[in-house]
């Protein structure tokens, strides 16, 4: 990255570093339907610098795009609509390439049935009602293409994510706890530990031991004193624990290390074991074996259950410790300590990786220390999740129909009442209006749930209805907001994605997510 | 020509949801739209959205306020901004840009390239709406406190629609002066910046951010003096800072002073992407666009958006604090240990999560305690500063604090604890 790039990027490059910029760099973001919110996600992308875009819409420019379009200017009237939003948006940034296809899907479905056209896509977006959108999704999930449906109506809006499986190894888990192994210290944390004699410190050394230590000793003294019982057993015992270690100090008031470690008692209770989600990661690894098709995700996953056997079902050591009143040498031999674990746990993974990789038939060359890097810093915290091809599932239906939430029962039918509009524009080739109401319930009964809607509920579609347009540009570029937020996780690997349905109501501005199962 | 062909479907209809569904009239909803006087404060990254989303949606006459030029790294999120652009006004830009994709008939916009404050009360009261877009907490205190003054004072009911956003979250509030929570009410939300302790920056550097501290905040006035001034935009201000940093960061073995990290610690950087920016923005606009057309009822009063985590929106009513210093009647209270002198006494409110006051002015029952301008006051009370408060003033006694930037007294009652020794001192 040149000195320009990098000061250019400054803002974003906080947030996902060079490894997710280069990612994104490297994406190509395919956008279906130049509308409004459709030309509001990419600019939120162009800006970021993703790789390449390419807009396909074979329509004109009309007036109510113009009305609600920044991306087209005043004498576009009537130009192909994807040829003139792609050179405007692409005044954002030179640095990505814009291409534009004036073709309509129906078209584009016909003639680009070879496998490659859609192949070369990072992300498919599709924003507004789209006709053949089932033999679409069909071609994107056999490639394992992300696919974003973006709908607005008026004050409402609904976004699907449509992909088989998500898998994050940068989570960048917002409760920041550290992995410090204070329960299970390895050889050398407990030479360490065993290195400081509280009793015959001076004042001043007193005041300089890392809570880190401090919590080693009182806890293995107190399991001592205790019968071999932890204090996380209960409330009341972790409240002793926390006198206990009050009482080691000389004076809780000058002592900062010890107040900090009254203050932060919790991460002597942290237990050592292996999480749920990996254990269901394992699971589904073993029922999996991994093939020489196999996703590098998969690959770290089969190398950390062989890791585990070795390591006594130990995750690898993340290696950071939080910052703690100590003076500069005690931090940082800690520091160094956790640090070379780290570095040792990188390294027995690595070899299984090694091993994972030639047993299915590939080269050790795809090994990336940063990548394992992350992997072992991360292992706590992955993210898998299975996606679903689907709009509504019967399971949903049954969901909704058990809900009590007043605030969830709206969104429901909100999101039913895009669904519905969109079936309504495929039948009748225009958009439905406050008049059709009664037909537009009809069809909502025929096609999503038979069930008799209630008075308020109606209310819900009176006002999709009564407010019909897809380009209220404030909900247009609200949503290009969210989806752009989803698509640049999607590249950059990093953060956890929605999964998969997102509904907003613009007039309580209030959200809800849901999860359609496959 | 640009129409409203996208803006009329929202308004020829009464929704169902709609409150004043009696009173609604097409005819004057839409005229409210030609016809309001809206001011937008900031022409950065929210800014830029926020002036395409009202002109997009109708609204035909906008004031913009900035104080800043454009930078290289505005360029990943403020779109209407361009590399030749650089170190030109914000606001003229951000307004000429929009002049000419929207069409000088359609749209009057008025850029003023300032500080906010260099504006009088005046100036304000023209307003019909203010949304803001910035990313000081000082400037926001500012134009929060004087638009409740005016509705306090005028009479004049000035909306102010406020946003924010840091990374994948952001935050978007209505404020309707004198009658919901104000900006003050809940300044102890606000995220603060990291400080760390001098004692920790000067004895027991452990963190790369540390190093970079003891640079900016003791070495470079050792170095300098009070003859050159740090300043962050000047590259060999920052590689200066840089490699003092690196140096200190060698002898005591700790890892992880960069560059970009100097960057970030010295100006106190927050990540920003334009996804987050277009959320909040449109969020803010959409607000603006209900109360002002009553289509449909308005937030009431504050959702916050994250994404950084699946997506998570939380939208709730702030309470209105009564003894907040703006929009409150009652005086908070605060407690003082009695060693302290007036200086720490001031030190200590200045780092007050709901206090933060950069030059404080204080004054008790029986006259001024410490004026930090002009300079003749300060003269004669500076010799307070070095007596202990509650030689000032008594216990329960009430003390004013103000600031000449911010059009705010704060009230605050005063109660001594019994620590007469300082421990530090032991």
């Amino acid at each position: 990255m040149t000195i320009d790039k990098d000061a250019k990027y400054d803002r974003q490059l906080r947030l996902w570093a060079s490894t997710g910029q280069s990612n994104l760099e490297s994406s190509h973001i395919c956008l279906i339907n130049a509308s409004s919110t459709g030309c509001e996600i990419l600019k939120n992308l162009i800006l970021p610098g993703i790789g390449s875009f390419t807009i396909i819409d074979d329509k004109k420019v009309s007036n109510l795009d113009l009305s609600s379009n920044f991306f087209i200017k005043n004498n576009e009237i009537n130009r192909n609509l994807a040829t003139v939003t792609t050179k405007n948006l692409n005044e954002l940034n030179t640095e990505v390439k814009g291409f534009a296809i004036e073709k309509s899907i129906q078209d584009l479905l016909i003639e680009e049935n070879d496998e490659i056209f859609w192949q070369q896509f990072s992300v498919v977006i599709i924003s507004d009602y789209t006709p053949k959108l089932n033999q679409l999704i069909d071609i994107l999930w056999s490639k394992q293409i992300p696919l974003m449906i973006v709908n607005t109506v008026g004050f409402y809006s609904s976004f699907n994510l449509l992909t088989s499986e998500t898998t994050v190894i940068e989570t960048h888990d917002p409760s920041k706890l550290y992995d410090l192994r204070i329960d299970l210290p390895w050889e050398e944390l407990q030479q360490f530990a065993d290195s400081f004699d509280l009793d015959n410190l001076d004042d001043q050394e007193h005041a300089h031991v890392p809570c880190i230590i401090i919590f080693i000793k009182a806890l293995q003294s107190w399991i001592k004193t205790h019968e071999g019982q932890p204090p996380w057993v209960s409330y009341t015992e972790k409240k002793n624990f926390k006198k206990y270690v009050e009482l080691l100090s000389r004076n809780i008031v000058l002592e900062n290390n010890f107040a900090e470690a009254v203050s932060s008692s919790h991460r002597a209770f942290q237990i050592t074991d292996l999480p749920d989600s990996v254990k269901q990661l394992l699971k589904i690894s073993k029922e999996n074996p991994v093939t020489k098709n196999s996703s590098i995700f998969w690959i770290y996953i089969a190398a950390l259950s062989k890791f585990l056997q070795l390591n006594n079902d130990v995750l690898p050591l993340p290696g950071t410790i939080p910052d703690l009143a100590s003076d500069t040498k005690n931090y940082i031999d800690l520091q160094n300590i956790y640090k070379e674990k780290a570095k040792k746990d990188q390294k027995l993974f690595t070899e299984q990786v090694e091993s994972v990789l030639e047993s299915i038939g590939r080269s050790k060359d795809e090994i990336n220390n940063d990548s394992i890097a992350s992997f072992c810093k991360n292992s706590r915290l992955l993210f898998v999740t299975i996606g679903s091809k689907k709009f509504i599932s019967s399971h949903f239906i049954e969901q909704f129909n058990h809900e009590k939430d007043q605030s969830k029962i709206k969104k429901y039918l909100i999101y039913f009442g895009i669904l519905t509009f969109n079936i309504f524009i495929n039948e009748h080739n225009r958009l439905p209006e406050l008049s059709d109401l009664k037909e537009f319930i009809q069809l909502y009964n025929e096609k999503i749930d038979s069930t008799t809607l209630a008075g308020s509920d109606v209310k819900v579609f009176e006002e999709l209805l009564s407010h019909n347009t897809r380009n209220y540009t404030n909900l247009n570029s609200l949503m290009g907001g969210v989806v752009s937020q989803e698509v640049l996780k999607l590249c950059t690997g990093q953060y956890v994605p929605i999964d998969n349905l997102f509904v907003f109501d613009g007039i309580e501005s209030s959200s809800e997510k849901f999860k359609i199962e496959y | 020509m640009r129409d409203h062909s996208s803006v009329i479907p929202l308004l020829k209809t009464i929704g169902p949801f709609n409150e004043v569904a009696d009173d609604y009239n097409y005819q004057s909803a839409w005229d409210r739209l030609s016809t309001s006087k809206i001011l937008v404060i900031g022409a950065g990254g929210l800014g830029c959205e926020i002036l395409k989303n009202l002109a997009l949606t109708g609204f035909k006459n906008i004031h913009v306020i900035d104080m800043d030029t454009i930078d290289l790294s505005n360029l990943n999120r403020q779109f209407l901004f361009r590399h030749k652009d650089i170190g030109k006004s914000k606001s003229e830009i951000a307004a000429n840009f929009i002049k000419q994709r929207i069409g000088e008939d359609n749209i009057n916009i008025i850029p003023f390239f300032g500080k906010i404050q260099d504006k009088s009360i005046e100036f304000y009261s023209q307003f019909d709406l203010v949304i803001s877009g910035l990313d000081s907490i000082e400037a926001r205190r500012w134009i929060n406190a004087t638009l409740v003054n005016l509705s306090s004072s005028n009479n004049k009911i000035i909306p102010l629609i406020d946003g924010g956003t840091e990374g994948f979250r952001g935050q978007s509030r209505v404020i309707i002066p004198s009658f919901t929570s104000c900006f003050e009410c809940t300044l102890d939300l606000m995220s603060q910046k990291i400080t760390y302790p001098v004692c920790t920056i000067a004895n027991t550097p452990r963190l790369p951010e540390h190093c970079i501290e003891w640079a900016h905040l003791i070495q470079w006035n050792i170095e300098f003096g009070s003859t050159k001034k740090f300043d962050a935009d000047i590259p060999q201000h920052i590689q200066w800072m840089y490699e003092t940093a690196l140096n200190r960061a060698k002898i005591f073995k700790i890892e992880g002073v960069t560059k970009q990290l100097t960057l970030g610690v010295c100006k106190n950087i927050i990540p920003a992407i334009a996804s987050t920016n277009s959320i909040i923005a449109a969020s803010c606009c959409n607000e603006a666009f209900k109360l002002l057309t009553d289509s449909n009822p308005y937030l009431n009063n504050y959702m916050s958006y994250s994404g950084d985590y699946s997506i998570y929106t939380y939208t709730f009513e702030n309470n209105k604090r009564s003894n907040c210093s703006v929009c409150g009647s009652l005086p908070k209270k605060i407690y003082v240990e009695s060693y302290k002198t007036l200086q720490q006494f001031i030190e200590d409110i200045k780092d007050k999560q709901e206090i933060q006051i950069k030059n404080p002015s204080i004054s008790s029952i029986s006259g001024p305690l410490y004026m930090s301008s002009p300079t003749e006051l300060q003269k004669i009370t500076k010799n307070n500063l070095s007596k202990k408060l509650n030689k000032l003033i008594s216990n329960g006694d009430e003390i004013v604090i103000t600031d000449v930037n911010l059009p705010i007294s704060l009230r605050l009652i005063v109660y001594f604890t019994s620590d007469e020794k300082d421990p530090e001192l032991n």
